[in-house]
């Protein structure tokens, strides 16, 4: 610690911070322009500048060291000439062409932060600005940047984001002197510079002159709700900055969350999606009115094409909805019936709909993409090592792991801020990363050695690795003699891998197995991270064992920085997981097999729920195409336009006797629905998702619904309650039998009373800004970032022996689909 | 020095100079040194070459095409655009100005007819300013191609230019 006095005060500052630093930790504000605390310290514009004792000259504060005895003024008469000074001759290059609306109407800027210490200083903004731009206003054509350098003064922090936080390296200073300016790679587009639209040095431009393109003139926010990204699963906290011009507010632009209380996996970045990919929220296409065929209003039977829409009120439509499925449940079963849940509905709706299945209805048909693409992914961890998720989390292993092995993930376009942080992993830290993958993908720029191995040969990849490892003699004994179940059949099959022969397999050759195998060995521990590339329905689950077998062999499971860590597709696919949307499972992973776990939720609900695990969304589908399955109920799945068998999943709905989809945007399946009941998008809706790593957020109402939709959670009760109190239905009345919901926070009270994993989270404490990764047993918990292996599984973990599939040539066929 | 450059010439060079001086970051500048010295100026196409050559991500290096291009237009000495077949500078510093170096400055822009960092359209001169080349006893300074003059006055000027064809 060094003590320095700092406007008559003293105050005792650790060795490495710097005069700035120990003045805020006074609670003073020095202004600063091209300093950021989240970027590396540039010292260029000056503004910071600081009266110390003993020194000729004003001294810039952002990159002062503290030192003993040091005796500092930041207010002193000198300082605020010196900081006139500097202000004068910033704005003497900044030009400012007034297309910002400021009050209502095009202006001057003045939110940024030059303007704002011009006004502190009382520099007259108007009389000192250029006169005349020295470069085109809009000078790049990105779609989401806006680009004027008339008003850039050199502080570089976008040069400095870029870098420091996106990995891309797109801007430079460049020139010097009169001329100097910044430029995009060798003084080329954006985008052409490999700007990947991240908008991060938007987030850090002080001026204005870097800005979001598609709000320049949207004017000031009425209203800053902070809430959670809905696109992928690393759960990025944002802002939605709303309007009140017209009735219920709108959306004008997305920010980064500033506020430092609430924890967050991605501090001021975003990426692309979530920054810039807002405008569906209020898109025309928008379903906004309930919708029925007109032969339910007309009580005659179903046309084959199913005939005409009709638009009418809610309770039309939520009688016909729930009429059609309760006529399903009372001629042919519960079991008649199929549930289709999404990994980017809320927790609460996921949870809804698995009891509006299960308790209801009297069915476990329900799953959700899951067994699409994400359930190979997690079963195969759940069996091996008794935990169905990341088993570390996102910046434990940006910051500890040593070395990374990423396969079957294109990791910065999937999660593009994890992504991110791996970059800077690698060029910091220098830790080495192994990126295996058929085809080339971009975070295979940083790897220490990239794999292109043949598809689907990811199981004799692993297994040639560890064969390697076993030969080498680097496997980690204890965690052998901890876990022998299943050892000795394991080596056996590995023992068969041979490195010639899995060269041969996977298209490698040799000497990159023995090298990746010592990487991986040499630089512990290791995280090994993977995506849906590895879900194919035939090798998946196998190919996830695999990773299991070679993180327990490695000793990589329990420790920081190590793990298994799967990245499901969607942003709240662990969730829907963890609130029981599949077959068989109940939600906090309890077996629908297991009579205990039923019998709780058959006392909590009233009902009894079906022993016989339920059809995954594949079979529940081609069941409904032959008649098996009667009645569907879809919410929040474009399953025509996410699954690579499209064709046959639109004969199966075609055949479906009735279907009711509750969407927000029209897709192919509203052709097949026979009701329609518009739902809403993340911003007209308040709850919980499940991030990637089993960290549990808010997302908070910004605006009212659009239309007359409704939120989802309320859509779901809606129905539940019509079909229990219809002909034939009766629940005995039990804590949780009721459907009377009215707000999310009463479902999640529901869903923490029965999901041990979640009993200790509560609105109360995500408001609070708390970092919580399930399980959370109580509500003194902190919550488990390090999650350990055989959680669910007395603490075992088991190896398992996975043979390489003979390769299916027509499964690995391309195959038409279209990415969401 | 012509303007047209081949792949393959440009590949040849960045090979020999980065052969020369190391795949290091603390290479680039003689690297590009080398190029510019090659070609008279140092094509766009170059610095995408030389990042290819130099990246080592795994071993905390990533250099980007800014990364060059802040280098190659910071230095006076580089030139980003092609030149003509000589390339005559001139000294801009305080030192040279203050003994005449206006009026010579005046005449050089007057002779060749162009703006400095301008090629002339039959491409015989490009015109360059630069900062004190630490001569400044012999100033006013300029510079042709590899030849230094000193004590330039208005009138030596068009002696000077008429020995480069
Ligand atoms: S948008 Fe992102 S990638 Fe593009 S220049 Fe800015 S920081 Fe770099
Ligand atoms: S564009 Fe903005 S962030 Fe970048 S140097 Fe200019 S003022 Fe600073
Ligand atoms: S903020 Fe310190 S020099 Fe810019
Ligand atoms: S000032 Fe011209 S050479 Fe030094």
């Amino acid at each position: 610690m060094i003590s320095l006095t700092i406007n008559g005060q003293t105050v005792e500052a650790p060795e490495n911070y710097t005069v700035l630093q120990a003045a805020e930790k006074l609670g003073i504000t020095i202004p600063t322009l091209c300093y950021h605390k989240n970027l590396s310290p540039f010292g260029g514009c000056r503004l910071c500048v600081v009266e110390v004792q003993g020194a000729r000259l004003p001294m810039t504060s952002c990159v002062l060291p503290v030192s003993p005895g040091l005796v500092v003024q930041t207010e002193s008469p000198a300082v605020i000439q010196y900081r006139r000074a500097i202000l004068r001759i910033l704005l003497t290059n900044y030009y400012d062409a007034g297309y910002k609306r400021t009050n209502g109407k095009f202006d001057l800027d003045e939110d940024n932060e030059l303007m704002h210490w011009a006004r502190v200083y009382e520099v007259d903004s108007r009389k000192f600005m250029a006169k005349k731009p020295r470069f085109p206003i809009d000078s790049d054509p990105n779609p989401f940047v806006w680009v004027d350098m008339n008003k850039c003064i050199q502080c570089t922090r976008c040069v400095r984001a870029c870098a420091e936080v996106q990995g891309r390296f797109v801007w430079s200073q460049s020139y010097r002197g009169y001329k100097a300016r910044i430029v995009a790679g060798a003084d080329t587009t954006m985008l052409q510079a490999r700007c990947e639209s991240c908008g991060a040095c938007v987030a850090y431009c002080p001026t204005g002159a870097l800005d979001n393109k598609m709000s320049v003139g949207a004017g000031r926010a009425d209203r800053l709700i902070r809430t959670t990204c809905t696109y992928c699963g690393v759960g990025c906290q944002l802002v939605l900055n709303v309007k009140d011009d017209v009735p219920g507010g709108r959306v004008i632009r997305v920010t980064s969350n500033t506020d430092e209380s609430v924890a967050s996996v991605n501090g001021l970045h975003l990426c692309v999606k979530g920054r810039y990919g807002y405008e569906f929220i209020h898109s025309s296409q928008r379903v906004t009115r309930p919708r029925v065929r007109e032969y339910l209003l007309d009580g005659t039977p179903r046309p084959k094409e199913r005939g005409r829409w009709v638009e009418v009120d809610w309770d039309t439509a939520l009688n016909a909805a729930a009429q059609g499925l309760l006529r399903a449940r009372n001629q042919h079963g519960g079991q008649a019936i199929g549930v289709l849940a999404s990994g980017k509905n809320t927790n609460e709706e996921n949870y809804l709909l698995n009891k509006l299945a299960r308790q209801a209805l009297g069915t476990n048909h329900i799953d959700c993409c899951s067994h699409i693409y994400h359930a190979p992914l997690t079963e195969g961890l759940n069996e091996a090592l008794g935990i169905p998720a990341m088993s570390n989390s996102f910046d434990d292993i940006a910051s500890r792991a040593n070395s990374l092995l990423v396969i079957g993930s294109n990791l910065t376009e999937q999660h593009p801020v994890f992504g991110a942080h791996i970059r800077q992993a690698v060029l910091r830290r220098k830790i080495k990363m192994i990126v295996a993958n058929p085809d080339f993908t971009n975070i295979a720029e940083y790897a220490a050695l990239p794999l292109y191995h043949r598809p689907n040969t990811e199981t004799a990849l692993i297994n040639g690795l560890m064969h390697i490892i076993l030969e080498r003699g680097w496997e980690d004994q204890t965690c052998i003699a901890k876990h022998p179940n299943g050892f000795a059949e394991f080596r056996a099959v590995v023992a068969k891998y041979t490195p010639q022969k899995v060269a041969k397999i996977t298209g490698l050759s040799v000497e990159d197995l023995y090298q990746v195998a010592e990487i991986l060995a040499t630089n512990r521990p290791t995280a090994v991270l993977w995506s849906v590339g590895l879900a194919d329905p035939s090798t998946g689950r196998g190919n996830v064992q695999s990773l299991a077998n070679l993180q327990l062999l490695l000793g990589n499971l329990d420790v920081p920085g190590g793990g298994v860590n799967p990245l499901g597709g969607q942003n709240n696919i662990q969730g829907a997981c963890d609130m029981g949307c599949l077959p068989e499972l109940l939600p906090g992973y309890r077996r629908v097999a297991d009579e205990a776990a039923r019998a709780q939720f058959e006392r909590a609900w009233g009902t009894t729920i079906p022993a016989e695990t339920g059809l995954p969304a594949a079979q529940m589908l081609s069941a409904a195409g032959q008649g098996r399955i009667k009645a569907l109920y879809l919410y929040g799945e474009d399953i025509l336009n996410t699954s690579t068998l499209g064709a046959q999943l639109r004969r199966d709905l075609q055949a479906c006797e009735f279907v009711v989809l509750q969407e927000i945007l029209p897709s192919e399946a509203t052709r097949y629905a026979d009701v329609l009941l518009p739902g809403v998008g993340f911003a007209e809706k308040s709850g919980t998702y499940t991030s990637a790593e089993r960290r549990i957020q808010m997302i908070h109402q910004a605006i009212e619904p659009i239309g007359e939709a409704r939120p989802d959670w309320r859509i779901i009760a809606d129905v539940a309650r019509r079909i229990l109190t219809g002909e034939g239905r009766s629940i005995r009345e039990t804590d949780y039998s009721a459907w009377d919901y009215e707000t999310p926070e009463q479902i999640f009270h529901e869903i923490a009373a029965l999901t041990p994993i979640y009993a200790g989270v509560s609105y109360e404490r995500l408001e609070r800004g708390e970092r919580l990764q399930w399980p959370v047993d109580t509500a003194e918990h902190p919550g488990t970032p390090l999650l350990h292996c055989g959680y669910f599984s007395e603490g075992q973990a088991r190896w398992t022996p996975v043979e390489q599939k003979p390769l299916d040539i027509e499964s690995s066929k391309p195959q038409e689909l279209t990415l969401v | 020095m012509s303007l047209e450059v081949s792949e393959n010439q440009l590949d040849a060079i960045i090979r020999a100079a980065i052969e020369k001086h190391g795949d290091q970051r603390d290479a680039l500048i003689p690297i590009l040194g080398e190029i510019n010295q090659a070609l008279g100026y140092i094509p766009g196409e170059a610095l995408g070459k030389i990042r290819r050559c130099i990246n080592t991500p795994e071993e905390g290096l990533f250099l980007a095409d800014s990364h060059l291009y802040s280098i190659a237009s910071f230095y006076h000495m580089y030139s980003l655009k092609p030149v003509g077949r000589h390339i005559v500078r001139y000294c801009e510093s305080a030192p040279c100005h203050v003994v005449g170096g206006r009026q010579v400055i005046q005449r050089l822009h007057d002779f060749l007819g162009l703006a400095p960092g301008e090629t002339s359209a039959d491409g015989r001169w490009t015109l360059f300013q630069t900062s004190c080349l630490g001569i400044c006893s012999v100033g006013p300074v300029i510079v042709v191609d590899d030849d230094i003059y000193g004590h330039v006055t208005p009138q030596r000027v068009s002696f000077i230019l008429a020995k480069y064809r």
